[in-house]
This record gives structure tokens, sequence and C-alpha cells, in this order.
């Protein structure tokens, strides 16, 4: 069996004569593990998982899922693709193991032990009781319903679109957990507008702004990019600014974000950093210092606030 | 994934048919149709007693309750089929279906031939109540054989019928706009046409409503009827056809053939945009 693969290729779609929601994107994946999909709304992040998954027909370009082509041959590019696009709603009046089964006998008929598998789930989601009617089921209760018809017969490519959309924090952490697990022997997708829940599931990163992708790289290597060049230092007792200033040439600017809490710029050396943190003890006895903000927060900020930032990659 | 596990095409089908006769069978406008046939034929079944109209033979009987099947089979076609493509994409159901490793033709038959079952069930019951009045008066005596012709042309008519509800569903995102104008289409607009052309001394062999009069002329010895009435102080000239049996048929496989054809066309390339 090959490896499970996501690729793309010069894809693009135009809805009208305005702007495409997508133009000449590029990338391939191959192997395990778990891509972020990042972008502001309308960046056309569900646009290219659409295509992915045959819900839309692109107007250039091709996309497969492994290496089938999902445009000529729907059904066997998506037999081993589970996804979740927008809020998939089973039949209202199916119940939960009725969806979740009809899923698994389309992908692999009545074979295997499809209860077992559904009770698997069950566990694993804290799914909402299994003969309870889906049209009587919570927001929350029906995306856990759909995530568990889309992993139902362990499908090895993964496409899910803001999976943890309309969850509590509880259920993110349930389906932060499973993907982890997942990631080990599959490859998964997934937009999110979440930086935390990338940086917490996915290894690789791709970041799409106006249609097109503006940059692409591990996650690590992105923050390492974009690793702020600011900490965090709060005291705990009350220190005056002018005194973190008069530290010497090494501290840029300093902004008072909180009750005896300062961000301090620097140039980013790990020298300097630790240069500002002996200075700053001996102001007062300092309670915690830390980098200013999650880097692919501030990556995220950067490339969608400047069309330059970043070279395409696709 | 192993995927040599993916079904064939006949096996999702059966599993889209199963699943989706579940689907309608559970659903209120079901048991809202079966509620109207049964109460509507038991009235119109106990009319028929009550009054004697039977006719003067048991074919007479059977025509005279046959007559109203073309009617039931456009209300029953549409109520049935009028959302099933629109439900796909005006609400989140597509989904869930249409990213599963099936093809959509496969959906679409096997949501077709649900369709046509539950519908053909509902005729049933129209048929079952028409047997009762024809068989009150003449017993077991009852043209047997051209009642299983009729039941074909129900089916064949429902085939149609559906054909035509599953095309319209087609060109809508919106499963209530989708079935209202379904139900205006198949109930005002073919009969508007059909009113215009019994002025027009054309016949309306384009008609399905038309088509489905041979449902009933299968009773009649004469099948193939051109009534002319001279009407007015001017003498306007009123025509009305029934059709021959053949005609019927033909008719009917056209509409079948040509609105699935055009139904599975049309869900094969629309996008769930939005």
């Amino acid at each position: 069996m090959t490896a499970p693969s996501i690729e793309v290729q010069d894809l693009s779609k135009n809805y009208n004569r305005g702007r495409p929601a997508l133009e000449g994107a590029s990338f391939r994946y191959e192997g395990s593990g778990a891509i972020g999909y990042l972008g502001p709304n309308g960046a056309g992040k569900t646009t290219t998982l659409k295509l992915l998954t045959g819900l839309l027909r692109p107007s250039r370009g091709s996309a497969r899922v492994n290496d089938v082509d999902v445009l000529r041959d729907h059904k066997r590019a998506l037999a081993d693709v589970g996804a979740i696009i927008e809020s998939p709603e089973p039949y209202p009046s199916q119940t939960v193991a009725e969806a979740i089964d009809m899923a698994g006998e389309f992908r692999a008929g009545r074979t295997g032990d499809l209860a077992a598998e559904i009770g698997e789930l069950n566990t694993q989601l804290d799914l909402p009781p299994l003969g309870a009617r889906c049209g009587t089921l919570s927001k929350g209760q029906r995306q856990r319903v759909s995530i568990a018809a889309s992993l139902v017969r362990d499908p090895r490519v993964i496409i899910l679109d803001e999976p943890t959309s309309g969850l509590d924090p509880k259920e993110r952490i349930l389906i932060r957990n499973l993907l982890n697990e997942k990631k080990r022997d599959h490859l998964i997708l997934m937009s999110s507008h979440l930086m935390q829940e990338v940086t917490e599931i996915c290894d690789q990163v791709i970041f799409i702004n106006e249609g097109q992708i503006v940059l692409r790289d591990s996650v690590e290597s992105v923050a390492n990019r974009f690793q702020t060049r600011a900490v965090d230092v709060e005291f705990a007792t009350p220190v005056m600014v002018d005194r973190i200033r008069g530290l010497g040439a090494q501290v840029g600017e300093v902004r008072v974000v909180g009750e005896r809490r300062f961000r301090i710029s620097f140039d980013g050396q790990p020298t300097t950093r630790a240069e500002i943190l002996r200075g700053l003890v001996g102001l007062g006895p300092v309670l915690s210092y830390q980098s200013a903000s999650l880097a692919l927060e501030d990556a995220y900020l950067s490339l969608i606030t400047s069309d330059t930032n970043g070279a395409p990659r696709g | 994934m192993d995927v040599d596990r993916l079904p064939s095409d006949l096996e999702q089908w059966g599993t889209a048919v199963r699943r989706q006769l579940r689907f309608y069978l559970k659903t209120w406008r079901f048991l809202g149709l079966l509620l109207f046939v049964v109460i509507v034929g038991a009235a119109s079944t106990v009319v028929t007693i009550y009054y004697h109209s039977s006719g003067t033979s048991a074919s007479d009987a059977m025509y005279s309750g046959t007559t109203g099947i073309g009617i039931f089979g456009v209300i029953v076609g549409a109520f049935i089929g009028g959302d099933a493509i629109a439900m796909d994409f005006g609400s989140g159901t597509g989904y869930f279906m249409l990213v599963l490793p099936v093809r959509r033709v496969v959906l679409l038959l096997g949501r077709f031939a649900a369709a046509f079952l539950v519908s053909l069930a509902l005729i049933g019951v129209f048929y079952a109540y028409t047997l009762l009045g024809a068989g009150w008066f003449y017993g077991l005596a009852l043209p047997w054989l051209d009642t299983g012709a009729s039941i074909g042309m129900a089916a064949l008519f429902l085939l149609a019928i559906l054909a035509v509800a599953f095309l319209f569903s087609s060109f809508f995102r919106s499963p209530a706009v989708s079935m209202v104008v379904t139900i205006l289409v198949l109930f005002l607009g073919f009969d508007i046409v059909d009113g215009i052309l019994v002025l027009t001394s054309i016949e309306p062999w384009f008609s399905i409503l038309y088509a489905g009069g041979a449902i009933a002329n299968i009773f009649e010895s004469q099948p193939h009827l051109i009534v002319t009435q001279t009407m007015g102080p001017r003498g306007l000239s009123i025509h009305s056809w029934s059709p021959y049996v053949w005609e019927g048929i033909a008719i009917m496989v056209g509409y079948f053939v040509i609105c699935l054809a055009l139904s599975a066309f049309i869900y094969q390339r629309k996008e769930s945009k939005g």
C-alpha cells in the first residue's frame, strides 16, 4: 500500500468575475503527519478543501488524493478519505449510530465489525447516545457525530475544515487528542483559525491569503522565522518603567501591558535576552519572563497584513 | 483503510436505496401522504358504493376508480421527489453525503429507486380501494389482466413524474423552494398548458398529465377518444383527447429517460458553494 498523499497543482477557482477565490495553489504532502491550513476568512481555505473533496470543480489545475484525480474519479480518490467540510449534517431522522454506520457502509460495505468500530469511536469522541436522532442534537454534538462518520473505517487521509468550530473546550481537547494520535499514521490536512490548536497538532503549516499561498513550511521553521523579538516580564512588586528603559542599549521599546507587567523589545538574540533578564532581576523580584506571544500568531498577522511578506512557495 | 474494500457501484446503490427508504419512511411527509391516500381512497370507495356509481361493467368500475390515479401520482411524486437533489445543496446534508466515496449518479439512482418504491406503495393503497369498490359490485369477476397492466402504467407514470420532480429539484438549492416549484409546475403548469391546448385543437402529446390518462384508458374498449364539443354563440370548438395506451407509454418513457438523464447530469456538475 502506497503512502497517503494530498496534492494540488496550479489549483484555481473563480466563482464569478471578481477576484479568484483560489489562484495557482500548489503543494504535495505524502506520508503521515498533520498540516495546518491557515488564513483569514475568505482567504481560500475552504475552497481548497472543497476542491480536494470534489464539492467544487476547479477553474484550472488539479486536485489529487492518493494520486487519484478528484475530478476524474471522485469515488476512487475519496476511497480512503474522511472529510469534514463546513457544517455537515446527517439526515435529521437518522440516529447517531445509523449516520456513522451509513458512512462506514459506503466506504467499505458491511465487512468487518462496524458496530465495534462505532463503539470505539463513541468512547474516543464521547458521542451523544447512539440511539438519539441527529435532528435533536446540538451543533457541537452533530459536529462530533460528523467527525465520527468521517473517521469510521479508518481512512488514511483526513481533511478537516475548522473541525473544532462550535465545540466547547472539553470537546476541543477530545478532538485534539484524537488528531494527535491519528497523525502518527494518517495524513491530516486541517484548516483552523485557532493558532493554539494548530501549534499543538500540526507539524507543517500553509498560510493562504487572498487566494494565494504565501508561506509553506514546518511549524518549527515558521516559529523560528517569525519568533517574536519581545519578552513579557512580570514583577512581584511595582517597578517604574523608566528604570527598565534605563537598563541599557540592548533594551528596545518598553510597553506597560498590565499591573507590574511589561513587554520589552530587543534584537532577538539569546545573549541579549539573558542580559536583559540579569538587569531586570536587579530591579525587583521577577515572577515570570517569557516570549511575548505565539510564534504562529505573529507569522499569521505578519503574513496577512503584508502581501510581500513571505514568498509564495507552492 | 484497505481501498480494495471499497464496495462496487451496485452495492453502494443498494445501500443508497435502503438508507433512503428508511429516511422516507420516518418522515412526516410520508405519513401525511399515507393518511391522505387512505382517507381520500376510503371516502371515494364509500361514495361509489353508496351511490352505486360503478358503471355497467367491472371494467367501467375500474375505469372510474383509476381516473384519479394521475392526480394522486402527481401529488405523491412531487412531495416525495421534490427535494431529492436540492437537499444536498440547501442544508448540511450534502457536506455529509457528497464527501463519501460514492458516485453522485449512484446516489441519485438509489434515491430515485427509494422514492419510486415509496410512491408505488402509496399508489398501491389507492388501487386496493379501487379493487374493493369494484369488487363490492362484481365480486372477483374483475378485469385482472387489465388491472395488472394499469398498475404497470401507473408505475411508469410514477417513474416519469419522479424524474420530472428530480429534475426540478436539481435546479434549486433550497429544498422547500424546490418542492413548492415542483408541485406548482406539475399541478398548475401542465394543467394550464393542457387547458390552453384544448382550445387550440392541438393534441397535448407532450404533456405528462395527458399521458397519465392511459392508466384508466386501459379499461376502455375504445381507448383513443377525440371528443369535440361546440360551445357559445360563436360556435367555439373544444377538443379533448384520451391517449392510446402505446402513446401514453411513449410519452412517459420519454419524460422518464430525458428528465432523469438531465437531473443526473446537473447533479453531477452541481457545486456546493457558499
